[in-house]
């Protein structure tokens, strides 16, 4: 761990000067698992070399069980002003399913302690679980509501290739819920959320006014952006890369000097427009046609007008002529549409 | 040139899979043709699919020399197919032999095509020189397989070989029985140049080879010869054999079988069964020749994007170079877009074209179900040729619906001949009759509907007889009969080309269990699709494919984009792929749903 540290501070090193952003994230596993002194060397390393700017977003993503008041105080020291709690659920038998190792009642407590340091809560919870009711999600997003949360994720189980869950089900071992519930438990939570205040603004992604993650809207807006550490993907100039998934090669890339990139592409203009419209869509904002061409260069009809004009008469999409969006349907059936958009 | 009493000229005809080309290479390695080194396993089948297949399309001949009793014999080895569909091309070859090898593997015993090329050498007057092969496999049964030929062929069981191929047992006897038993050739060497046309290839270095067999007459290298049928003139420019390699010589005698060039550039201006004389002292009659194969199963071919309609008309025109027997020419399908109607002799014949076609170009196609041809007349008196249900006018015209009917001949175990029965009864078959060739095994013999045939019949006698069954056909003519066009309408549309010609009495049933296959074919749309077969204005089954209702990434950050897209984009490739048919996209196994059999 001493040496990932080190190759991370490498990697960043690598800007050559320290870089004021908007926001930072630091997530995509759970930094929080590290000890006090070494969480507190991380974030070091990335705001000497990530300087927040004045009102910028600084978040974390972190589970009921890796986070204390001790760290919280690290954390809020550093300028953390946004902590992600992985609920996922508060059935100890759904947490089973998942493989998560916390108990229910460890999230309030981590939600206490971050509010006590007046950052942001965000909780996610993992619907379509197998065997889940649609009375159980209920009383999670209930739950979940009860801690008052800024923000929600709320993340349709997926059963990733080389996960466990997708062995089992590959084996027969669990069973996928059908559509219609899935369907149900979806609608259940836009229903739950948006009542109780939330605006539903990306696909998964609810937010109380004025709480919806800066730096996740730069990703749905197909924006530029920094990445660092093992796994990690940046968008910079018009060219993405992915640095590499192996631990040992990332170290042993940056310690020696070289790239950790192991996958770069750099997409036409057409292609990245296309991109565009795939991301921008999922957001309840939608895609204006203004600032698409902006963006873009391109003229956002001229790529998918047909296949827009044939959502929107079937009901997916909601065109104001300004621009377009996923209506309650339409999310539902998201990438299908995509498909077709491309 | 050879002495005519020193050659010898034969075909070796068996059902597939009874060792032929394992014989034939046995000959080559034998008589020295090839060297032990060079030995490739099956020689003579060239093409890649007829060795993916195990059978054999093409006639390759080949010329061997083999020293029998102190005098060195040619002997000229004209291979024939192996299949119902090519049996147009077993007729061809033996018309350029006096005598076949009849070989019967000595554990399958006779089967169909044992029985239809014997019947065809017989008919051809040939020498049948009786060989059972496989003998070295300790399953073999020789002495009842014998008792088979005997009964179904009248064959004299003290004239049978024994051999194997694979072994390379008794092979010296053979080639000494085609010495001792077939005939040599009768033509004389004085008299005026008349050689038979038996096959051709188009050589794009060479232009068009010329397979011939001189019946009289010498032709020779650098003579002015006419072919009598078109009475076109050429020089030939090179003669020669085929050892297997094509090796040039001076000229070939009477009864020599080789091929000739003369700088023909266009496969079509050389017709298969021809006659080739000397230009400047003609043959007066020509050889009497074949009559020209009809196709018979018709389908439809279209490109997925409309875009490649030129190649795929540029790729169907190259594969008709060597193969005459198919045809093609433009149709228009309302939800296909443009594509070609193509004809070919039979089901193997279409499923072989196919693979050449997705083989050697990159074109991606929608074939449609194919169907037979068929006759109408119509209430004005005209006779209509149907070779595509598109082409069916309103019930109203119609005064009599004709189809093509076969002889059809099975030979199978005896205790599958109940259930057969079945099949044949539901398929509108007439029985003509039942032969038993050993208390195990009989012939059966029915007269039906080629559609009949071609629908599912094949895989339906296989799944009844274990495997053990085989059959052959041959057409007999058209027949009136009840028949309709089925249509299927995709939301409200009818795709013109899932329409099929049935029989009124099963369009009910086909009809229904057409749309529920169609519904597991077609992907589930962004709203209900709703299938249905109709007759006319009547619909007679529908079925429906439930909307998508959740179908969506749950996260998207900056590591998950790439990946995310390059998944849609594929997917988005895969539709493109499908055929747009209004708002429903249709996959091209949609459009082979119709010849599917009912149950599973």
């Amino acid at each position: 761990m001493e040496l990932y540290l080190e190759a991370l501070g490498a990697e960043l090193a690598a800007l050559r000067e320290p870089a004021p952003v908007e926001t930072i994230f630091i997530g995509g596993g759970t930094p929080t698992y590290l000890d006090p002194s070494r969480l507190q060397r991380l974030l070091a390393e990335v705001t000497r070399w990530l300087p927040l700017r004045a009102n910028g977003e600084f978040s974390i993503e972190s589970t009921p069980d890796s986070i204390d008041e001790n760290k919280v105080a690290i954390l809020a020291a550093a300028g953390v002003n946004r902590v992600s709690i992985g609920a996922q659920s508060f059935h100890p038998h759904l947490l089973r399913v998942l493989e998560r190792r916390h108990e229910p009642a460890q999230v309030s407590k981590a939600v206490d302690a971050v509010r006590q340091v007046g950052a942001q809560v965000s909780l996610d919870l993992i619907f379509g679980v197998p065997g889940q009711t649609l009375a159980e999600w209920d009383a999670d997003l209930r739950q979940a509501l009860r801690l008052a949360p800024d923000h929600m994720s709320t993340y349709g189980l997926t059963y990733e290739k080389g996960t466990r869950l997708w062995k089992q089900w590959k084996r027969g071992d669990v069973r996928p819920l059908e559509e219609d519930d899935e369907l149900a438990l979806y609608t259940h939570a836009m229903d739950t959320l948006e009542t109780a205040g939330f605006e539903h603004y990306e696909i998964s992604n609810f937010a109380r006014p004025g709480c919806r993650s800066r730096h996740n809207q730069v990703y749905w807006a197909n924006l530029p952006h920094h990445g660092f550490g093992v796994g990690a993907a940046r968008y910079i100039n018009g060219r993405r890369e992915l640095n590499t998934r192996d631990l040992k090669e990332y170290m042993r890339r940056v310690l020696s000097g070289e790239s950790a990139a192991f996958q770069s592409e750099e997409l036409d203009p057409e292609e990245r427009a296309r991109e565009t419209i795939a991301i921008q869509i999922r957001r309840s904002d939608g895609i204006d046609r203004h600032g698409f061409r902006v963006q873009t260069g391109f003229d956002l009809d001229t790529l998918a007008g047909a296949a827009l004009a044939n959502h929107a008469a079937l009901g997916f999409v909601a065109d104001d002529g300004a621009g377009v969006r996923l209506t309650r349907r339409g999310r539902c059936v998201a990438d299908a549409l995509i498909r077709d958009l491309l | 040139m050879t002495q005519t009493n020193l050659i010898r000229n034969f075909s070796i005809i068996a059902h597939i899979d009874h060792g032929k080309s394992t014989l034939a290479d046995q000959f080559l390695l034998k008589t020295g043709a090839i060297s032990q080194r060079d030995f490739r396993a099956q020689v003579l089948d060239g093409m890649d699919l007829e060795r993916e297949r195990g059978i054999t399309i093409r006639m390759h001949p080949v010329t061997v020399y083999h020293e029998h009793a102190g005098q060195r014999y040619e002997l000229n080895l004209i291979d024939t197919p192996g299949h119902v569909d090519f049996n147009y091309e077993v007729s061809r070859s033996l018309a350029a032999c006096e005598g076949v090898i009849l070989l019967v593997d000595a554990f399958q015993g006779v089967q169909a095509q044992t029985v239809a090329n014997a019947f065809l050498a017989m008919e051809h007057n040939l020498t049948i020189v009786p060989v059972l092969n496989k003998i070295d496999l300790p399953i073999a049964r020789p002495d009842a397989v014998i008792a088979e030929m005997e009964q179904a062929l009248a064959i004299e069981p003290t004239g049978v070989l024994r051999a194997s191929g694979k072994a390379g047992i008794g092979i010296e006897e053979v080639l000494a029985a085609i010495i001792e038993r077939v005939p040599p050739p009768q033509g004389k060497a004085d008299e005026p140049l008349r050689a038979l046309v038996y096959n051709s290839h188009f050589d794009t270095y060479k232009g068009v080879v010329v397979y011939v067999r001189v019946m009289e007459g010498t032709l020779k290298k650098g003579e002015r010869i006419k072919l009598m049928r078109g009475a076109t003139e050429h020089e030939v420019s090179d003669v020669g054999q085929f050892r297997p390699a094509m090796t040039n010589c001076d000229e070939l005698g009477p009864g020599q079988v080789g091929f000739f060039m003369a700088q023909l550039k266009n496969i079509q201006d050389v017709h298969i069964g021809d006659t080739v004389t000397d230009a400047l002292h003609p043959a007066t009659t020509a050889l009497p020749g074949y009559k020209v194969p009809k196709a018979m199963v018709y389908s439809g071919l279209y490109p997925i994007n409309n875009r490649d309609f030129e190649a795929l008309r540029e790729a169907l025109a190259k594969l008709r170079l060597n193969d005459s027997s198919f045809t093609f020419l433009p149709e228009n399908s309302e939800g296909l877009g443009f594509g070609f109607r193509c004809g070919f002799l039979g089901l193997l014949h279409r499923e072989i074209i196919q693979q050449r076609l997705e083989r050697d170009s990159e074109l991606e196609l929608v074939q449609t179900a194919p169907n037979t041809t068929y006759e109408i007349l119509t209430r004005k008196g005209e006779i209509l040729n149907i070779d595509s249900p598109q082409k069916v006018p309103d019930a109203g015209q119609i005064e009599e619906f004709r189809e093509p009917i076969v002889r059809i001949s099975f030979l199978l175990p005896s205790e599958n001949i109940g259930d057969l029965m079945g099949l044949c009864s539901e398929r509108f078959g007439v029985f003509i009759r039942t032969e038993y060739l050993s208390p195990t095994r009989a012939m059966l013999v029915y007269e039906m509907p080629l559609a009949e045939v071609i629908y599912d019949l094949y895989d339906k006698l296989k799944s009844v007889t274990h495997g053990y069954g085989t059959m052959d056909y041959e057409v007999l003519a058209y027949r009136p009969a009840d028949l309709v066009r089925l249509d299927v309408l995709v939301a409200g549309k009818r795709v013109d080309a899932l329409s099929t010609i049935v029989h009124r009495a099963q369009a009910d049933r086909r009809g229904r269990s057409l749309v529920k296959k169609l519904r597991n074919e077609i992907d589930r749309h962004l709203f209900e699709v709703v299938l249905q077969a109709a007759i006319g204005s009547r619909i007679i089954a529908r079925e429906s494919i439930a909307p998508l209702k959740k179908n969506v990434t749950a996260k998207c950050y900056g590591g998950d984009i790439s990946r995310k897209r390059k998944l849609w984009a594929k997917q988005a490739a895969g539709k493109k792929r499908m055929k747009q048919v209004g708002q429903v996209e249709i996959p091209q196994e949609a459009f082979l749903a119709v010849l599917e059999s009912d149950e599973p």
